[in-house]
C-alpha cells in the first residue's frame, strides 16, 4: 500500500486516531458490555485497504495486544483477529467494499467471528459459539457496525491510500 | 474499486497468513506459567502508555458520572456510622466475655478496572494498580455489593483478576445463617451469555430456600468470611439423591463494575509454606 502524498489524510493518522478513541474516548463515554470496539474498526478499515497477508499480520498484532489486555488465554485473540483481518481483506474481492452497508456488515461480522473464535478457544468450548450470539455480543456487533460506518463515512473521501498494483 | 482488489491472494499473502496462524497456535499451546512473566513485561513496557491513557479516560468518566452514587453511599454510610461506635464497644465487651481475640483490622486498596470490549472481559479483569501500590497475588477483590474475584498476577503498575466467571474460580461458601456449607463455582449452562454460579456440595437433607444469601465461609484462607457471593435462585440439579446443586444469582456483575476494592488484610495462614509452620506436637495426634 503506497499512500499518495499531498492529498487528504494519511491512513495511519486515521488508525492512530481510532486507537486513541479506543483507549481514551471509549472509557470516558461507556466501557461496559456492548461498547464499540475501535481496535476492530481500525483493523477492518486497514484490512479493506490492504492485501490479505499484511491484513493477517495486522490482525495478529491487534490480537496479541488484546490478549495482553484481557489475559484469558494468550494466542486466542491473536488467532481470532488474524482470521478477521485475513477474511476481511479476502472478502473485499467478493463483496463491494465501497458500499456503506457492506462496510457495516463487515464490521458486524468481524465482531461476531472474533467473539466466536475467542470464546471457543478461551475455555467455553462449543458453547462459546452460542455465547457469540448472546445479546451482549450482538449489541456490540451493532454498535461497532454503526461506529465503523460513521468513521468510514467521514474518511471515505478524505483518506489517501492506494493499493500496490 | 482498485484492480488489485480483485486479484487473487498471492503466495506471499498465504505464507504470512499461515505464519500468523501457526504462531497463534504455538502461543495457545505454551503453558501459562511460561508466558505469564513475558506478557506482564510487555504490558508494563510497550502497552504502558495505552494503559495510562485508558486510566485517565476511566477516571474522567467515573469522576463525572458516579459522583451522585458516591454521595448517596457516603450519606448512607454516615447514618450507619452513628451507631457503629456503640456496636464496636458492645462487640469488644462480648469478645472479652467469651475470651475471643480482637478482629484483625481490614485494610484495602481502591482500584479502577480497565475494561476491554471483548466477550472474555468479565472473566479476567485488568486493574489499574499493582505491586507498587501494595497489591499481591491471592488478595480478594470485592465491591460494596459482594465478591468479584481474586488477584492472580500482579505487576508493578497493573494486576490481573480472575473473577467468579472464570472457569477455574472456586470459593468455599456458607449460607447467611451459617447452616449450610458448600462450594461455589461458575456455570454457563443456563444459555448463551448467561453467566451464573452454582452452590455445590449441599447435602440432600439440607434445603436452601430461594433468596437465601450465600457468602464466603472463610475456609481456604483466600477469601475472608462474610463476603456476599450471590442469592439462591432455585435448584439446578440433584445428584443421585445425595447432593443438591443450587443456582445462584451473583451479587456482582464483573462486566459492569468500574471500581473495586482489594482486601489486603492478612488472611492467608493456610497459604503459608509447611516449613514456616510450627511442628505438630505428638499430643495433638489422635
Amino acid at each position: 500500500m503506497t499512500p499518495r502524498r499531498g492529498r487528504g489524510w494519511p491512513l495511519w493518522l486515521v488508525l492512530v486516531l481510532l486507537v486513541l478513541m479506543h483507549f481514551y474516548v471509549r472509557p470516558r463515554l461507556y466501557s461496559g458490555p456492548g461498547a464499540p470496539d475501535f481496535l476492530l474498526i481500525a483493523l477492518v478499515i486497514y484490512s479493506l485497504r490492504s492485501r490479505p497477508g499484511p491484513a493477517a499480520v495486522a490482525g495478529f498484532i491487534t490480537g496479541i495486544a488484546t490478549d495482553l489486555l484481557v489475559p484469558v488465554r494468550l494466542g486466542a485473540g491473536a488467532l481470532a483477529h488474524t482470521l478477521v483481518g485475513y477474511g476481511t481483506s479476502w472478502g473485499r474481492s467478493v463483496f463491494f467494499p465501497d458500499n456503506l452497508l457492506v462496510n457495516g456488515g463487515m464490521f458486524a461480522l468481524g465482531v461476531l467471528l472474533r467473539n466466536a473464535v475467542l470464546l471457543l478457544l478461551s475455555g467455553s468450548g462449543p458453547a462459546g459459539l452460542l455465547q457469540a450470539l448472546a445479546p451482549g455480543s450482538l449489541l456490540q456487533a451493532l454498535t461497532t457496525a454503526v461506529a465503523g460506518t460513521l468513521v468510514t463515512l467521514v474518511i471515505r473521501h478524505r483518506v489517501d491510500f492506494r493499493l500496490d498494483e | 474499486m482498485s484492480r488489485s482488489a480483485a486479484r487473487p491472494t498471492t503466495r506471499r499473502d498465504t505464507v504470512l497468513f499461515l505464519g500468523c496462524v501457526v504462531l497463534s497456535l504455538f502461543l495457545l499451546a505454551v503453558p501459562e506459567h511460561w508466558t505469564g512473566p513475558l506478557t506482564g513485561t510487555v504490558r508494563e513496557t510497550a502497552l504502558r502508555p495505552l494503559l495510562w491513557l485508558q486510566r485517565r479516560g476511566e477516571e474522567g468518566r467515573t469522576s463525572r458520572t458516579r459522583l451522585q452514587e458516591v454521595v448517596a453511599e457516603r450519606d448512607a454510610a454516615a447514618i450507619r456510622a452513628r451507631t457503629a461506635d456503640d456496636l464496636e464497644r458492645e462487640n469488644a465487651e462480648l469478645r472479652g466475655l467469651l475470651g475471643l481475640q480482637e478482629r484483625l483490622p481490614e485494610t484495602f486498596l481502591a482500584a479502577d478496572i480497565l475494561h476491554q470490549p471483548l466477550p472474555t472481559d468479565g472473566r479476567t479483569l485488568l486493574l489499574s494498580i499493582g505491586r507498587a501500590a501494595g497489591a499481591a497475588p491471592f488478595q480478594p477483590v470485592i465491591t460494596p455489593s459482594g465478591l468479584v474475584g481474586v488477584l492472580v498476577r500482579v505487576e508493578a503498575g497493573s494486576s490481573v483478576v480472575h473473577t467468579w466467571a472464570h472457569p477455574e474460580f472456586r470459593a468455599s461458601a456458607v449460607t447467611a445463617q451459617g447452616e449450610v456449607l458448600g462450594i461455589v463455582a461458575p456455570t454457563a449452562d443456563d444459555g448463551p451469555g448467561l453467566q451464573a454460579l452454582e452452590f455445590r456440595g449441599v447435602a440432600y437433607r439440607d434445603t436452601v430456600p430461594e433468596g437465601t444469601l450465600v457468602m464466603t465461609s472463610g475456609l481456604g484462607g483466600v477469601y475472608p468470611r462474610g463476603i456476599a457471593i450471590g442469592r439462591v435462585s432455585g435448584v439446578r440439579r440433584e445428584e443421585l439423591g445425595w447432593e443438591r446443586v443450587y443456582r445462584l444469582t451473583p451479587a456482582v456483575n464483573p462486566g459492569l463494575v468500574g471500581h473495586v476494592l482489594i482486601l489486603t488484610r492478612p488472611v492467608v495462614p493456610a497459604l503459608q509454606s509447611a516449613d514456616s509452620l510450627p511442628p505438630a506436637s505428638q499430643d495433638s495426634l489422635p
